[in-house]
């Protein structure tokens, strides 16, 4: 089973077909819609995640690049550097997501990377600039 | 009050390694345990911690003088203009200042930390020139072992209970409370509550003038109080006793201190800052001492302020306690808002637990204020007449 984070770029004119059923009826995979941000006419973007078989994820992404869609692979989101970080927690309450919490024993930084959407909010809200996201 | 103990008496059992020292934390279950009269008994010492931004910072320093010698009138460290109108060589650098060149991601708290780290320093100094210092300008460059003295002084430390700040308008703002989310999207606090020093003794009854800390890594002391000193105790229209706004102004060795402790900060959008690391032993004279020192983060209460109003007073949303501030979510409004602390409670219980080390072992001696701090003052504003 893999698992991978892929942004798919639609050009505006198929942005109306339903990928996202065909991958998972025809294709099999697991789908995880983390971003979304289609509007009609206009160019469209899903940041995704899917789990399947090699086999299923590479057919897939073959019909999604014959739709003329964008597929770019996320394989290192978020770099938390730990060195710099001193769980002060200012990055917490800035996760749309709530994907970084402190520990409620221990009160050191918790980033649960599943759940990140990357959307880079807590790039900015850390004073010590332990925080990168890097495609 | 009626255990009484001295300074003499505690110091004496931590030269002889017999002293019991805890933090601010584990006195609280003790104290449950054991009642407030046989915890006073048994306990010589409570340690507190805090390790936040701190922007009232800054370090004193001599330069020396050059061959032929400058009387400093303007100096550059780095970029960052530091504060030269004190003698020839005297320097203040101020860890808020912005750098010249590279604006607010670098600033006098960069250098600070670029100096613990032992790394060269630019300096760039110029002059009218006199008589007797004739030179126009120096270009140099200087590190921690090369200079006199490098002093970290810090008028305005230890700020003892800052407000929760939300933001209810519909734009994003960076403050030095952090970035505030629009229509109370967040709400955020800077404090080590039950580990706070000037929350665990809100009386100034052992924290006062020469009261020796751990600051930034060294044994450094209280020279002062703080600026916008104001500590007085008030009931707010609840009944809650409040603690407001005393603070410490502090002083030690930055030759002697790390990194470990002092942290350069930026936050986005409003400037740069200095992280400080401040750790104050408070020594259980008495049973009314242990009880501030047992204080835990539900008694504490501090006030919600509205940041997006451009005003000195800001509209109040409320009051909550630190135990809801560090659950992660308070009420504020009926909604339910994360929150976000800008202090590391995980570091401050670090540092209770490194000077409880240091005095266990009887590296660290607790000295007795040579004079109190005042516990009313008048923080008053500043009028445009």
């Amino acid at each position: 089973m893999l698992r991978k984070k892929m942004i798919l770029t639609f050009p505006p004119k198929i942005v109306e077909e339903p990928v996202t059923y065909k991958l998972i009826k025809e294709y099999g995979l697991w789908i995880n819609i983390l971003r979304a941000k289609i509007e009609p006419g206009n160019r469209g973007k899903l940041v995704i995640e899917v789990k399947g078989e090699r086999k299923q994820i590479d057919n897939a992404i073959r019909f999604i690049r014959s739709l003329q869609v964008i597929v770019e692979f996320l394989e290192q989101e978020v770099r938390w550097n730990q060195e710099k970080c001193v769980d002060c927690g200012a990055c917490v309450s800035i996760c749309p997501v709530g994907a970084l919490s402190l520990n409620n024993k221990t009160f050191k930084l918790e980033f649960n990377y599943d759940e990140c959407v990357i959307c880079g909010y807590c790039v900015e809200a850390c004073p010590l600039q332990a925080i990168d996201v890097i495609f | 009050m009626k255990i009484k103990k001295t300074y003499e008496e505690i110091n004496k059992k931590i030269k002889e390694g017999k002293a019991v020292v805890v933090t601010a934390e584990e006195i609280i279950s003790i104290v449950q345990e054991k009642g407030i009269e046989k915890a006073t008994e048994q306990v010589d010492v409570v340690t507190t911690g805090t390790f936040g931004p701190m922007c009232s910072s800054g370090v004193v320093m001599n330069l020396g003088h050059s061959d032929p010698p400058i009387r400093i009138q303007k100096a550059w460290l780095n970029d960052v203009e530091s504060y030269s109108g004190i003698a020839a060589v005297d320097i203040y650098l101020g860890a808020t200042q912005a750098s010249e060149i590279q604006g607010m991601q670098y600033g006098g708290a960069h250098v600070i930390e670029d100096l613990l780290e032992g790394k060269e320093i630019k300096l760039k100094a110029i002059s009218q020139g006199t008589d007797c210092y004739p030179r126009k300008e120096i270009n140099t460059h200087i590190n921690l072992e090369s200079i006199n003295e490098a002093v970290l002084f810090n008028p305005r430390n230890c700020y003892q209970n800052y407000n929760v700040a939300v933001n209810s308008s519909e734009k994003k703002l960076h403050t030095y409370m952090g970035i505030l989310i629009p229509k109370i999207g967040n709400a955020s606090y800077s404090t080590s509550g039950q580990l706070s020093p000037l929350l665990n003794d809100p009386d100034f009854n052992t924290i006062g003038i020469g009261t020796r800390i751990f600051l930034g890594g060294t044994q450094g002391y209280v020279v002062w109080e703080g600026t916008q000193h104001s500590p007085q105790v008030v009931t707010n229209k609840d009944g809650m006793r409040i603690s407001r706004g005393g603070t410490l102004s502090v002083i030690g060795n930055l030759k002697e201190m790390s990194r470990e402790y002092l942290r350069a900060a930026i936050f986005e959008g409003y400037g740069v800052t200095l992280i400080v690391g401040i750790g104050i032993p408070i020594p259980i004279l008495n049973s009314e001492i242990l009880r501030n020192a047992a204080i835990s983060n539900e008694e504490i209460y501090t006030e919600i302020l509205d940041y997006s109003v451009p005003h000195r007073e800001k509209p109040s949303l409320g009051w909550v306690n630190y135990k809801q501030l560090f659950s992660g979510g308070i009420l504020v409004q009926g909604k339910l808002t994360p929150t976000s602390s800008l202090s590391s409670y995980a570091k401050a219980r670090e540092i209770a637990e490194k000077l409880k080390e240091e005095i266990s072992k009887g590296q660290f001696l607790l000295q007795e204020p040579i004079q109190k701090l005042p516990v009313q003052k008048e923080f008053k504003p500043l009028l445009e007449v």
